[in-house]
Formats: structure tokens, sequence, C-alpha cells
């Protein structure tokens, strides 16, 4: 062959949980300087894969290679020893120590002085500097990393995986919270990594930014190899039909046509800091985007018209033609408005309440008979949104917290689909949830649509947008820069004139 | 069926909590033959009924993310408060309904200090378990107050079905809030409220709401199981009822409420203060120091937190 060893090699990886087989001889190449992404809808196996690399689980057969050298851990700070790191979604750091700190904090330089051992500061920071430097970044090594943005903190992790000799980084949904601009600026840092010979396995839900910044993939699909592409030569079809089995048709459903009165009518909407006298109209049987980067506004506009911040001062708002003053959600929720909220697990989910109960949460009252829960309306009504949009649960009343992101997104959104629902307003609907999950949403989405519901649809995924949106607003610092009736191409969204001059 | 999955299901905690009360049981009545007999079964239960009942309210409260720490103060206010009354020369039906709308008002008052002004429930509840601890205290100068009236001594001490008032009262709180938690709009709320505040209020459970109906419950609890304490005993100390705050939590924790908010039955928490009054009447029985009685309180509530723990993550694995 005449190559030179790969970077890591595991071979023929298998893992059982009780009688559940998650992965079957799963094979997985990554070379030095390299870009691999891990694709695959939840389930598929590949947060499992991971795991045993990073060493939290330990594998049932199969054999893991480093330089060729055949290794065997079970324990997380094994993995790390041997130079294989683990980025989680979540960002994890010391939100009160320095960044300096936080990067050199498995290893701080010490000193000897008359007090016994001492940090030694100048060499900490000195350390710091230089693994900053090698990702390009202008960091003060003396900041406390809670004052740090997002992407800053990030970027501290990866100079702390540097710092531990990294070899092998593992990156778990790096931009899901990151805007646009954030996103290029952690690219860029990838690329000094990959110059640095550091292999990369890059896992996102986002085909975008995998064909931007990985040079190979693996697609994972019921815990065995379903594909190996180049993006150079593989078309994104290629790749989604391989992580989703069937041949999908477009991701996106065809838009409908049946776009009736107006169901929904902003006028001069402001919010102190939020939102600049916002305009616009939602009617029957459309679903219209609201495209924006973080700090646009697009994270109040949606709760503000639902109720969920109070009173509007100044706003006029009409419901099918009547005034609507939202106070609380919960007169929002009466007058016929539905609200999903981006961040699930915090103001999404109840994570103890079973799937059924979750379902009929908010219109209880429609299940009561004689002061008591009629658990067989529940339960039918449940069992059907359950069945219709395929929500995968052990049972009926298996607590949330158990269901993987996409079920339980869809739970969150089968809440609001009664009779009489006039409005749904979506933040993020499909954040964190697979390619299977999304395509079933988006299904669903169109259906109701087709039956006459309005739906606002806030998201900051301009491929999202562009894909499901009969018409798009776009905000800009609290204010509405450009509407696009008709489909718009996720470009025109991020590129109207107002977010170009972005600072 | 494996053992993960059996210990996963959801009255694994509470079944586990039936047997280990049941080894208790048997190992009793082996040491003791006096401990298996009708009446003593029957005096367990009627000496727990009113922690028992604080214990019932104090669930659905911790299931709804709250903590009502005054409550046992509540009951050692309400006591004094009837028995001062009642020596003043008001009427004992007027003197419990003062004392029960204190409780109710007091419960009001820490609804309103965690729910509107925001405070953590612990601090808040500590706060007003202290001010009512010093109140019945100043009230009766430390002194203990006699309190005979033969109408109000069989809330204590009288017969229903030959089975004792307090027990009866007691199972049939038990058993109403048991329907309300599991049937009622309103139990949906507790475990909502008490699961993910934020969410449930996104979707319009009027969480506040469902918080200060359980503080002014809580408050309430604590003032009827001061009147039967008092009614038990035939006087009321100020300094009563205090001391067994911590069986109350202890109670409501073994029962396998998570602290934390979101899980709990009020089931649980029933077998949890037999199982404790169980142990207490055995210990008595075997003539074992009180001393050590509250050294075996306490090991059993780590032991059986301990256990439910280890249960939790072999369910999770």
């Amino acid at each position: 062959m005449g190559h030179t060893a790969p970077l890591l090699q595991m071979a023929g990886i298998c893992k059982s949980f009780g009688s559940a087989q998650v992965l079957r001889e799963v094979d997985l190449r990554l070379d030095a300087g390299e870009v691999l992404a891990l694709l695959g809808a939840n389930g598929a196996g590949k947060s499992t894969l991971v795991k045993i690399l990073c060493g939290v689980y330990s594998r049932d057969a199969g054999t893991v290679r480093l330089d060729d050298q055949a290794v065997r851990y079970d324990r997380p700070e094994e993995a790390i020893a041997h130079g294989v790191r683990f980025l989680p979604q979540e960002v994890s750091i010391l939100p009160d120590l320095t960044v300096a700190e936080n990067i050199l904090i498995a290893d701080l330089p010490l000193k000897r002085s008359w007090l016994g051992k001492q940090v030694d500061r100048p060499a900490l920071r000195a350390k710091a500097r230089a693994l900053l430097d090698r990702l390009g970044c202008d960091l003060d090594p003396d900041a406390l990393v809670h004052q740090l943005s997002a992407p800053h903190k990030r970027l501290v992790e990866i100079a702390r995986a540097l710092a531990g000799q990294a070899r092998v980084i593992v990156m778990d949904e790096p931009t899901a919270s990151l805007a646009d601009r954030e996103v290029q600026a952690l690219f860029a840092v990838v690329e000094r990594l990959k110059a640095q010979q550091i292999g990369i396995i890059y896992i996102s839900h986002y085909l975008d930014e995998v064909f931007e910044i990985a040079d190979r993939i693996t697609v994972l699909r019921d815990g065995l190899n379903a594909g190996d592409f180049a993006t150079a030569t593989a078309s994104r079809r290629e790749v989604l039909d391989a992580m989703l089995g069937t041949t999908v048709d477009e991701l996106y459903p065809p838009r409908g046509a049946s776009i009736g009165e107006v169901a929904l009518e902003v006028e001069n909407l402001s919010l102190p800091s939020a939102l600049d006298s916002v305009s616009f109209a939602l009617h029957r049987g459309e679903i219209l985007g609201v495209f924006g980067l973080l700090g646009s506004g697009i994270d109040q506009l949606g709760r503000a018209i639902y109720g969920a911040l109070g009173p509007l001062p100044g706003a006029r708002i009409a419901l099918e033609g009547t005034p609507y003053i939202p106070a609380d959600p919960r007169q929002g929720r009466d007058a016929g408005i539905g609200f999903v909220a981006a961040e699930r697990q915090r103001e999404g989910i109840v994570p103890d309440l079973g799937v059924r109960a979750n379902i009929t949460l908010p219109f209880i009252d429609r299940f009561v008979r004689l002061f008591s829960v009629s658990k067989p309306r529940e339960v039918s009504h449940a069992q059907s949104w359950i069945d219709r949009l395929e929500i995968r649960a052990a049972h009926l009343d298996q607590p949330l917290r158990l269901l993987s992101g996409g079920n339980q997104q869809k739970a969150c959104l089968a809440r609001w689909l009664v009779e009489g629902l006039k409005v749904l307003i979506l933040e993020e609907p499909t954040r964190g949830v697979d390619v299977g999950a999304r395509h079933e949403l988006y299904l669903a989405l169109r259906q109701w649509t087709q039956q006459g519901l309005a739906v606002l649809l806030i998201s900051s995924d301009a491929e999202e947008v562009a894909g499901i949106c009969d018409r798009s607003i776009v905000l800009d610092r609290g204010r509405v820069s450009s509407h696009f009736s008709g489909g718009a191409a996720p470009a025109d969204l991020l590129h109207t004139p107002t977010a170009k001059d972005h600072p | 069926m494996s053992i993960a999955a059996l210990l996963n299901r959801p009255g694994a905690g509470v079944a586990l909590l039936l047997i280990f009360y049941l080894l208790v049981a048997v190992l009793f009545s082996v040491l003791s033959p006096w401990f298996l007999s009708f009446d003593n079964m029957v005096s367990i239960g009627a000496n727990m009924a009113f922690i028992g009942l604080m214990c019932a309210l104090q669930t659905p409260l911790i299931i709804a993310g709250g903590l009502d720490l005054s409550v046992a103060a509540v009951a050692g206010l309400a006591g004094v408060v009837v028995a001062l009354l009642h020596a003043s020369g008001v009427g004992i039906v007027a003197a419990c309904l003062i004392a029960l709308a204190l409780g109710g008002g007091i419960g009001l008052l820490n609804g309103l200090l965690v729910v509107r002004l925001g405070l953590n429930s612990l601090i808040a509840t500590l706060g007003t378990m202290s001010v009512i601890g010093g109140l019945a205290l100043v009230l009766t100068g430390g002194l203990t107050k006699p309190l005979m009236e033969p109408g109000f001594n069989w809330i204590g001490s009288g017969q229903l079905l030959r089975l004792p008032v307090p027990l009866v009262l007691m199972l049939l709180v038990y058993i109403a809030l048991g329907w309300v938690l599991a049937r009622t709009r309103f139990g949906r709320f507790v475990y909502a409220a008490g699961s993910n505040a934020e969410a449930s209020r996104l979707v319009g459970v009027p969480v506040a709401r469902t918080l200060m109906i359980l503080y002014v419950l809580s408050g309430l609890s604590g003032a009827v199981s001061g009147l039967i304490l008092a009614a038990m005993l035939y006087a009321a100390a100020p300094d009563a009822a205090g001391q067994h705050l911590l069986t109350v939590i202890a109670a409501v924790i073994l029962g396998g409420t998570s602290l934390f908010g979101g899980r709990g039955t009020v089931w649980g928490t029933l077998l949890a203060v037999l199982l404790l009054g169980t142990l207490n009447n055995g210990l008595t029985l075997m003539d074992v120091s009180s001393f050590w009685q509250d050294v075996t309180r306490g090991a059993v509530l780590l032991l059986a937190v301990g256990l439910d723990q280890v249960r939790t993550r072999a369910a999770g694995a």
C-alpha cells in the first residue's frame, strides 16, 4: 500500500446494552490533519461509538489503534492520556477561573517558594498565550471565563485539549448555539488544528456545515456502517439516503397553495433592547418564517406574542380580526395560540411526566369529567398523535426525559394540535433533531397548515426557513430588515443589505 | 423480565420499601410476642397520625417543588392558641377555627414569601419556623397549658368504628390526596410544576397558584396536627410538635418523593410513616433506650435513600 498508518483506526467495534445491540462491527478511520464528519439519525449509534473512543463505555469486541498501536482503556482519563479528547455539546468550563487557569487546569505550572508549591503565574500566562496563538486567538489569558462569549468559551475548551497533547478531538454539535459569523470563526480554528496534524471527528446535524468543513463523511445507520464519502465528490442526496436508509424525497415537503385570510396581525411590537416596532401579518394556511441571528430579537418575538413576557404597551395585535392583548401564557393558550420554546430541556419538556401527560398538559381541561381526568379520553388522544407523528416511546407513560430529542420535540408539538388552535408559534423547531425526525416534523407542519392552521416559524437556521416557509421576514437588531414572498434561498436571508453590514 | 427492567418500573421504589417494612415487622414479631397484636398495630397508627397528617400535605408540596419547614412549629402554636383561648373563655369550636385560620394564614404567608417574593423555600420557611416557635414560647412563657374538654379530646383519643379517631382522620386524608394527585387536574399540575416549572408555565399551567394552594394546605395540616396532639395529650406544650419536623421530612423522602420535585406518591409517604412508627414501637417494646431511636431513624433514612440511588443507577444503565 505504501500509505502511512492512519492516526486512528477503529475496527469491528461491537457494543450491546442488555439485549439491544447498538453497534455491529463498526469501522472508522481518521487520518492526521483530517476532519471526519460522523453522521447518522438519532439512535444510529454515533454517540455510543464516540463514547467508546473516549473511554466512557468499554467495547464488547473490536480493536482501537492509535498510530498503529492497539490501545485498550475504559476510563475517560485514560483516553485523554492517549490524546483523545471529547468536546461535549454544552461547553464545560470553570466560570470563575481565568482563561489561562482553565486551559492548564490539569497541569498547572508550579514553582517552589517558602510557602511550599505555588502556581507560577508568569509561566501559566506564557503557556496559555502559546496555546491560544496556535488557535490564532487573541484572548487575554487573565480574563475571567464567565465574562466571555459562547464561542470564546469554546476556544478555551479547544486550547485546553491542546494543552493535554490531544491528537484526536471529537466535537459534538459544536455550532449548536453559535450564530453564522461565529461558526465561520470556529471553522477557521478547525483549519488551524488540521494544519497542526490533529485529527477531528465532527458530529453535526447541519449538512451544510459538514460539506463546508469536513474532508470525509462516515455514516452510521442502525448500528452499522452505512457509507463513507469524500465531501469533494459526494452529493447531499447520497449522504441523506445513506443516513435515512430509504430514498427520501427532499427534506422539505412541497409548499401549500391554500393561503387564507389573516390569522394574526402584529403592528408596532416593541420591547426594550430587543424589538423595535415589528409589524407583520400571518395568514391561515401559511408558514411564515422569521429568520435572524443571535441577538436579532428572534428569541423574544414569539414569546412576546404568545404572552410569556407580559403586557406589551404600544403594540396592536389582532387574532382573526379581534384585538388580542397578551398578558400571560394562559391567555395566549385560551385565545388559540400555541407556543413551542427553543430551549427544549429548560422550557419545553416536563421530564418526569409521561408522554401522555405531556401531550395533554396545555388542554387538560378538555379531558376532565366530574372533577377527574378521564384516562380513556387522554389515552386515545395521546395515542393518536403518537401514531401520527411516529413518536417512538416504550409505552404511553414513559417519562419524557427518557425519549430522544426528536421524539421529545414531537411530543411538545403534539400538545398544541387540538381543535380550535389558530396560530402555532415555533422557536427553533428542529434544533438538535435528527434528519429523519426533521422530515417527519416538516411533513406534519405542512399537513396542519393545509387544514387552516397558521404557523410562525422562528429560526436561526437559514436553510430551514428557506426550505419550509411560504414567506419569510428577516429580523436584524430588533427590526424587520426584509421580506421574502415565495421561496427564498438561504443565502438571500443571510445577505440582506442590513445583515451584511452587521458589525 | 430482567432485574434492571424490574427495578425501573414506576412502583419499584415503593415496593422495595414495602418489602423492607415487612422484614422489620417479621423481625419484631419474632422478638416480641406483643408486637403483632391488633391493639399494638392500631396504636402505632394512632401515635403516628399527627405526624402522618403533616407528611401527607408536605408530600405534594415537595413534589411541586416547594418545602415547608415551619409545619411542625405551626402545630405547636395551634395547640397553644387553642389552650390559651379556651382558658380565657372562648368556646372550643371558635378556638379551633381560629387556630385553623392561623395555620392557613401562616401557610399563605409562606406561599407569598416563596412564590411572590421569590425567596428560597428552605430559607423562608426556616425563618417562619423560628418566628412561630418563638411566639409559642412567648405566649405560654414556655409552660405546658392543660386542655380538658371532652368533645375536643375525642379527636385525639376517641374511637370511630373501633379505630382511634386520629388514625381514621389520617387515612381519610391519604385516600383523598391519593385520588387528587393521581386523578385530578390539580394533581397533574402538582407533578408538572415540580418537574419543570418554566415549561409548565409556558403551556398555561398555573404554577404559582398551585404552589400557593399547597403552602396554605401545608399550614392547615400543621394546625390540624397541633389540635390532634393537644387533644391526645390533654394539654398543649409549645415545643411538643416542633421536634418532629425531621421525622416529617424524613418520611416524605423515605417514601420516595424527590427533593428536587416532580416525583413521589402519598402512598410511599404513608408506608414510610408507618415504618418509622413501627421502628419506634418495636424498639420501645424491646426496651431499647429512646435515645437510640433517633439513631435508627437516621440510619434507616440513609439506607433507604442510598438503596434508592443504587436502584436508579442500576435501572438507568
